[in-house]
């Protein structure tokens, strides 16, 4: 099982990780940041850099929880912890919009689509080989994948 | 090898099959339910609006008990329980012995004693894959819809309906819509989006007597002020009870509710309640993780179940998605502030520094961390200026061992 291990001190708030989500989950079949809409809301990051009101920033990843409360909340089975993978994952064609996930998500991960009809969170970019492309992005190494 | 039977294959139940199952690779486990198939209640309404089909409502997959190697005996009522032999009864005469019990009923609808709505075949509840069935079929032969209650069950049954071209009345005792999980403004809001649909609503009035046919069926609703309304059938959806019938005929202690303590304990050796029956909470979450605490139990690990937080909800209807928590109508020597713009409004209860309540409308995104706080009396004081704003790296913190994140509250 891995995890996106996260070290704030190192986070200098480039948000290149932010980018590099919405890249890797944009809809529109293009390719490149230069053509990527930042105000489209459906090209949202699933990762996000707030800051820490002292000067620093703290990330905000999903934990991929050992106990996840977005899926123990999920009434359609549409968020699931496969344990196999230790990912929680999400299927668009089973989830009903009901946001119970949005609100159990304890540090509110989970965000809605603009349409209202799905939830949008961080997926570990299960279509890329590679791996997450935040952690491939990031310049200073603030978040790493590990083994746990 | 042990014996595991379950009650119910709802949220708690299957949950519990779920969890019994991981511990306990070996053992025999069967759930009794009167549901023929595993179905998420919260869907319901897209199978009324055929938007989905059954298996489509369902939060298993189609194999999850062969999958499991879990006997399904489906379509069968439970009527009693004997302790003493650790035997259930369902059916006209069937029996099943165990060794750990757990009824998982869930809950049932009520329906006030109004003159004929008891006995009329045309009132029907919203919650089990059977009302949507009953509803459906009724649908066929009249579009004129009277539905008691405009709670979540209510409005879920109406915006199912209304989109297949039903002529909705809702009436509700209450003066607004959802009134246990809005306010005032929220809930305008909401009504006018059913209105829009077409749903007429009548506010704060009850239906008090009724106009039957000759066979009983309630053809015109009479309103306390005297109103007739014409309908085709009524929706119940006024109020759930737990179901402790079950429990009742078998002398396990239950008043309101089956009583359970900490452990998801009966007052009856080795039978264990949990979810709706047990009358700790009414929504998803808590019956699923009362399900997965008392399996636990049953299994041998040591699980000590804290009291679900039960005041807290999500909806989405027609796109209005709305988060409500904690007690919005305890103000009384409470700060109350309120945001709002065309697109959002969100108002926020704080009480001694901590959060009571919190409510918002609009893009909910990333709101978890006020059910958190409130549910745990998180001290806010100091952040009161940007409390429309919070989120966790207000309380940010990481658990070192696992990389998970872990709350820093002082
Ligand atoms: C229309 C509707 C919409 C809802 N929407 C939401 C929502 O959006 N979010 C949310 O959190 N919650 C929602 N809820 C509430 C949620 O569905 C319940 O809290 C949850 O289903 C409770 O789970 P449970 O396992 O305790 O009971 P249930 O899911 O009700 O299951 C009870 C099971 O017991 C069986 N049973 C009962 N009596 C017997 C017997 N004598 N013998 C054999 N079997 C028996 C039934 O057949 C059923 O399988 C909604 C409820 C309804 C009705
Ligand atoms: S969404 Fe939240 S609860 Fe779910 S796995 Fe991610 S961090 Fe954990
Ligand atoms: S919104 Fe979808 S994923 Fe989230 S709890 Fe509801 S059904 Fe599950
Ligand atoms: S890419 Fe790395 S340094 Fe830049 S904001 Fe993201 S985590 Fe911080």
């Amino acid at each position: 099982m891995k995890r996106i291990f996260i070290d704030p001190t190192k986070c200098d708030g480039c948000k290149n990780c932010s980018l590099a989500c919405m890249e890797a989950h944009r809809q529109d079949g293009g390719t490149g940041i230069y053509t990527l809409d930042l105000q489209d809301p459906s090209n949202q990051s699933r990762n996000r850099i707030l800051t820490d009101g002292k000067g620093g920033y703290n990330p905000i990843f999903c934990r991929h929880c050992d106990i996840p409360d977005c899926a123990g909340a999920c009434m359609s089975g549409a968020l699931q912890k496969n344990m196999d993978n230790g990912l929680v994952e999400y299927d668009a064609e089973k989830c009903a919009a009901c946001y119970m996930c949005v609100m159990s998500c304890r540090y509110g991960v989970p965000a809605i689509s603009p349409d209202r009809k799905r939830v949008i969170k961080c997926d570990f970019c299960a279509h890329l080989e590679e791996g997450p492309a935040c952690v491939r992005a990031c310049p200073k190494k603030a978040i790493e994948v590990r083994e746990v | 090898m042990e014996r595991f039977v379950i009650i119910g294959a709802g949220a708690a139940g299957i949950r519990a099959a779920q969890t019994l199952r991981k511990f306990r690779p070996e053992d025999l486990i069967t759930v009794i339910s009167i549901d023929d198939t595993v179905h998420s209640r919260c869907m319901l309404h897209k199978y009324l609006g055929h938007e989905r089909d059954a298996q489509g409502i369902s939060f298993v997959e189609a194999d999850f008990f062969e999958k499991n190697d879990i006997t399904h005996i489906a379509g069968e009522k439970v009527t009693k329980i004997d302790t003493g032999l650790k035997m259930v009864y369902y059916g006209e005469q069937y029996s099943a012995p165990y060794d750990k019990l757990l009824i998982a009923a869930g809950s049932g609808f009520f329906i006030p004693p109004i003159p004929h709505f008891r006995e009329a075949p045309n009132v029907f509840g919203f919650r089990d894959f059977s009302d949507a069935l009953k509803i459906d079929e009724a649908f066929l032969k009249g579009k004129r819809v009277f539905i008691v209650g405009s709670g979540l069950v209510g409005l879920d049954a109406a915006s199912a309906l209304c989109e297949r071209g039903a002529q909705i009345t809702i009436a509700e005792m209450a003066p607004r819509v959802m009134p246990l999980q809005t306010d005032d403004y929220a809930a305008s809001i909401y009504q006018k989006a059913f209105e829009a649909h077409g749903c007429k609503f009548l506010l704060g009035v009850g239906a008090t007597d009724a106009v039957v046919d000759e066979k009983g069926n309630i053809t015109e609703v009479i309103l306390a002020t005297g109103e007739h309304i014409p309908c085709d059938f009524i929706i119940m959806a006024a109020g759930v009870r737990p179901r402790i019938e079950i429990a009742q005929n078998s002398g396990i202690a239950a008043e309101r509710a089956i009583q359970v303590d900490d452990h998801l304990r009966t007052s009856a050796p080795d039978v264990y309640a949990a979810g709706d029956c047990t009358g700790l909470s009414g929504v998803w979450p808590d019956a699923a993780a009362q399900g997965e605490a008392a399996a636990e139990n049953m299994a041998g690990i040591d699980t000590v179940y804290e009291k679900p937080y039960p005041f807290k909800n999500t909806s989405n209807f027609f796109g209005v998605t709305m988060l409500s928590v904690g007690r919005l109508d305890l103000t009384e020597g409470a700060e109350i502030l309120i945001h709002r713009t065309p697109k959002e409004y969100k108002k926020a209860i704080i009480k001694d520094g901590k959060l009571t309540g919190y409510l918002s409308l609009g893009d909910i995104s990333n709101s978890g961390l006020y059910l958190h706080l409130i549910k745990n009396g998180i001290d806010v004081s100091g952040k009161t200026d940007k409390i429309f704003r919070l989120s966790f790296s207000d309380f940010y913190g990481i658990n070192e061992k696992n990389g998970e994140y872990a709350y820093s509250v002082s």
